[in-house]
């Protein structure tokens, strides 16, 4: 471990100072937070009672939006699961990073740390739908991927706003499309492929609880966002022809659609909730950090689209996401994780106020994004940040069924708020 | 601790005809009971309750005790007096994976278009039997006190 990282861990409080320090806080969802922030390494030993045909692993093909912590590639589990049915979505982490060991412990996965069993887990499984493929020969793990209970389907890793070398400093989205295209040359899902898989995974009984629909974003059309609108539209109806309801749980995590554009996905699709992700909390953080968004919709007109989104899909079925911690990347960011804190919080009581809960990611610098080099805030800041945003929703009587542990499971402030 | 049940405890808990119902406490301690006949012992001596609603209560409750580590109570009753309170933990949720799926099928068989919000496990720590005249024989016995003078006068 470098001097530099391993002196900033001994600043920090640890990891059962944190959980002294907020005992109202659960500490299963600060075992979360602190597996995200820091990784995980899987063990010789994890590995051997991995087993592909069982478990969910990374595979090259899988559409996922984001890339991890590690340049290497290997076939990896996806993630895990805690005991209360925590999602923990984490990437494999280099040792020199200091991230949790993965071990097998008296014939149990467990995560370790300093020889300690920190908790057991479970690894994802497999839904049986990735065995197949469909009519016109596409595996099915490629048109769709899979969470515990969560369908996702990524429309395009390919983000426009890179095109201008404007894409968000913390994103290695284009970095993971490039690969993708090089590696496996997997094609364009066509809306037939996508009907087709959703078929074939509404068999497993109980095993889906919604459906996310996700893509980078495309500036194209007659307006700016069209395009990208049509594509959800066409892949939209094509997942809904498998429902016997009009509507039907899902989330489309998109662009600021206008109003004319989200009335439209609202009315020819089965779509239920948005979520359109602000980034940063902060119009100045934001302007630095998401120089594509900033220069397309700006800040402020960003968060307006948000919010008026509410008269389309409803109280309780719009949200923002954030990436939590970014606020205070170097050089721009604020320097205190005080001063980030009240800030964030103070912009997401504003969402609050109108009807929008914010949640976030905790951030992890991604090894292909412009922000590989810079480090975490501690998990003192980000069990702070979780409790304030769920403490928000419950002051401002704010749900996010949609968006909770079940249905996403990379919120930890949103797992707090499944006893809303 | 945790401790093993008796064949007798699992074989009533296991009986579709006895009376069931789960104890929970709430954020300020407030006791919640409801009755329920989706609770079983699994081989592994642990016992399992479903909950149908994400919303309930009970499930709310039970999120609390598995993450500030409160104690859960279940009592059974059957035939002939018997009854026993099953104190335990709340040590995992199923949420998804082969033991969800397979009471997620067996509930809806059952009881028609519901839904399954999870398989809680709870591992017994504590075994009272809560029979009457076995309750009351050991209290007269032990505690002798304990008994009004009218019910020894001659008659």
């Amino acid at each position: 471990m470098s001097l530099a990282l391993k002196q900033t861990y001994e600043r920090e409080l640890s990891f059962d100072e944190v959980v002294a320090k907020y005992p109202e806080v659960p500490r299963l969802i600060i075992v979360k937070i602190d597996v995200q922030r820091r990784g995980v390494h899987y063990t010789d030993t994890a590995l051997s009672v991995v087993d592909p045909k069982i478990h969910l692993v990374r595979d090259t093909g899988t559409r996922e939006l984001f890339g991890g912590r590690a340049q290497e590639k290997k076939s990896l589990p996806i993630s895990l699961l805690l005991r209360d049915g925590t999602s923990v979505i984490t990437s494999p982490t280099p040792l020199e990073q200091n991230p949790y060991l993965v071990d097998l412990v008296n014939g149990r996965l467990a995560l370790v740390d300093n020889d300690e069993v920190i908790e057991y887990v479970e690894l994802w499984r497999r839904p049986r739908y990735y065995d197949l493929k469909t009519s016109s020969g596409i595996p099915m793990s490629h048109v769709l991927s899979a969470r515990p209970q969560r369908l996702s389907l990524t429309l395009s890793n390919y983000c426009h706003f890179w095109t201008k070398n404007q894409g968000c400093l913390y994103c290695d989205s284009n970095r993971d499309s490039k690969q993708l295209k090089k590696e496996i040359g997997i094609p364009r899902v066509k809306p037939q492929d996508i009907s087709e898989t959703v078929r074939e995974a509404l068999k497993e009984p109980g095993r889906f609880s919604t459906f996310c629909i996700t893509s980078g974003s495309i500036l194209a059309g007659n307006e700016l966002f069209d395009k990208e609108v049509d594509t959800y539209i066409e892949a939209l109806q094509a997942i809904g022809e498998n429902f016997k309801t009009k509507k039907f749980p899902s989330q489309m995590v998109a662009t600021a659609f206008n109003e004319k554009q989200l009335q439209r996905l609202y009315d020819e699709t089965g779509i239920m909730s948005y979520t359109s992700d602000l980034e940063v909390l902060n119009e100045e953080r934001f302007s630095w950090i998401c120089p594509g968004k900033a220069e397309n919709v700006g800040y402020q007109g960003w968060k307006q689209r948000v919010i008026r989104a509410l008269d389309i899909f409803g109280r309780g079925n719009v949200s923002s996401g954030f990436v939590g911690g970014v606020e205070l990347a170097k050089p721009y960011g604020f320097i205190r994780e005080d001063e980030a804190l009240r800030s964030t919080l103070e912009e997401a009581e504003s969402l609050a106020e109108s009807g929008v809960p914010a949640f976030f990611v905790v951030w992890v610098p991604r090894a292909g994004s412009p922000f590989h080099d810079q480090q975490s805030p501690s998990l003192d800041y980000f069990v702070q940040l979780a409790s304030g945003l769920h403490q928000l929703r419950v002051k401002y009587g704010l749900t996010v069924d949609f968006d909770d542990y079940r249905r996403c499971g990379n919120h930890p402030d949103t797992d707090l708020s499944r006893l809303l | 601790m945790p401790i093993q049940l008796s064949q007798e405890v699992v074989s009533l808990i296991n009986d579709k005809g006895a009376f069931k119902a789960l104890a929970t406490v709430d954020e300020s301690g407030t006791p919640n009971v409801v009755q329920n006949d989706s609770i079983y012992v699994a081989e592994n001596g642990n016992i399992h309750y479903l909950e149908l609603l994400e919303t309930s209560r009970t499930n709310h409750n039970l999120v609390r005790a598995i993450w500030f580590d409160r104690k859960v109570s279940i009592v059974v009753s059957g035939a002939d007096q018997k009854s026993f309170q099953i104190k335990g933990k709340a040590i995992e949720v199923h949420i998804t994976g082969p033991l969800y799926e397979k009471h997620y099928v067996e509930i809806r068989q059952r009881l028609g278009d519901v839904d399954l919000s999870g398989v809680w496990v709870i591992q017994p720590e504590e075994v009272i039997d809560e029979n009457f005249t076995n309750r009351k024989n050991e209290e007269e016995t032990k505690r002798p006190f304990f008994r009004h003078l009218d019910r020894l006068a001659k008659v």
